[in-house]
């Protein structure tokens, strides 16, 4: 293997473009000021801190299962001999662990809770969920899938045939990037950010969501990227993607938990979005989006709430 | 060269140019913001921006 990886072409492509616009934009989690957020905390209610510590919590956990999951995309980027991807990776790992550290920090200066015992106490099992109609199963998307497809991953960069490696990356980085990051995260962010310009509350918040959505933009758009460049030499990648949206499915169709938890949003609004998000990772893949899914998605009826038993 | 990108919200096809992907940026956080009471990430908007015809 060459001891030397730039040339013009990989500085000219896409991913270091990314890398470069990540190391451009670093910020700091505690140059943010969470004063008025802890005094925004003493004079909501008690349905509002149990609505919105619902959310932040498990954004509290989903950023250190992402960073925690990150390492065999790093480790397939290597086997792949794709320095760019490497290059870019650093950067991605290291903003993970800065959310985690953002969500940290604000959970302790402004909710007063941080040891794992105390924040577990409000985190929403999803896996309580049933779907009343028996058509779609609720699982863990960032702490079941991502570790197994991870461990997927591993095995195809330690048994060493490419082929498998790059089925395996596409398998984790459709979890990973496509459908947690891509979709069923990104209503989420919105019902902070709406809610709490509802309750003129948080603005740090508010803010800390602004610089971490800026960074999963690029997130997001390395793995779809690496996905097309993958799929386009081989087609035969796309059933993949398709195969692990569809393990999925019943956590795309069911309504988030915290739609219901924070009153007076329109709930509506959180389903047609995801239609855009899946859509346009599979444009970014460059993939046919599965028609079916996005029926179901937008189908009133299947209004199953995740993270809520039925009945 | 003007830019353009296609909105995929369920029931939305509309596509918005600019003179340049700074402005097709901000043209297009205007469209989804009005449209859909939502925004767009840049890179999202960038990786899905195409050639458009000049404006």
């Amino acid at each position: 293997m060459s001891r030397f990886h730039f040339t013009r072409e990989l500085i000219e492509g896409p991913i270091y473009r990314k890398y470069e616009k990540a190391i451009r934009g670093v910020w700091n989690a505690k140059d943010l000021d969470y004063s008025q957020d802890a005094a925004d905390w003493q004079r909501i209610d008690d349905d509002q801190r149990r609505g919105l510590l619902g959310v932040t919590v498990r954004f509290l956990a989903g950023e250190q299962a992402v960073t925690d999951e990150l390492v065999p995309m790093l480790a397939a980027a290597h086997a792949l001999r794709r320095y760019d991807w490497t290059m870019f990776l650093s950067t991605f790992l290291v903003e993970e662990a800065k959310h985690s550290e953002f969500f940290m920090l604000w959970h302790d200066r402004v909710v007063g809770v941080l040891e794992p015992n105390d924040v577990a106490a409000h985190f929403l099992s999803r896996s309580v969920t049933v779907d009343p109609t028996g058509r779609f199963e609720v699982k863990d998307v960032l702490h079941e899938a991502l570790p197994r497809y991870g461990g997927l991953l591993m095995d195809a960069v330690r048994g060493g045939d490419e082929s498998l490696i790059e089925a395996a990356f596409v398998r984790f980085s459709a979890a990973y990037n496509g459908f947690a990051e891509g979709v069923l995260t990104m209503p989420s962010y919105e019902i902070v950010i709406d809610a709490t310009l509802m309750w003129d509350a948080f603005p740090t918040l508010r803010e800390g969501f602004r610089r971490i959505l800026v960074d999963e933009g690029r997130h997001i758009t390395f793995g779809t990227a690496a996905c097309r460049m993958l799929i386009e030499r081989n087609p035969g990648y796309e059933v993949l993607v398709h195969e692990v949206f569809d393990e999925y499915r019943g956590n795309l169709v069911g309504l988030v938990e915290y739609q219901r938890a924070v009153p007076g949003l329109d709930l509506q609004k959180y389903q047609t979005m995801k239609v855009r998000h899946y859509r346009n990772r599979c444009r970014e893949m460059g993939i046919t989006p599965d028609a079916t899914l996005i029926e179901q998605i937008l189908d009133p009826e299947i209004d199953f709430v995740v993270g809520v038993e039925a009945g | 060269m003007a830019r353009a990108w296609r909105c995929l919200e369920a029931g939305c096809d509309t596509v918005v140019t600019a003179e340049d992907d700074q402005q097709l940026i901000v043209a297009v956080n205007r469209h989804v913001g009005a449209a859909h009471d939502s925004f767009e990430l840049e890179d999202v908007i960038l990786d899905a921006a195409e050639d458009g015809p000049d404006t």
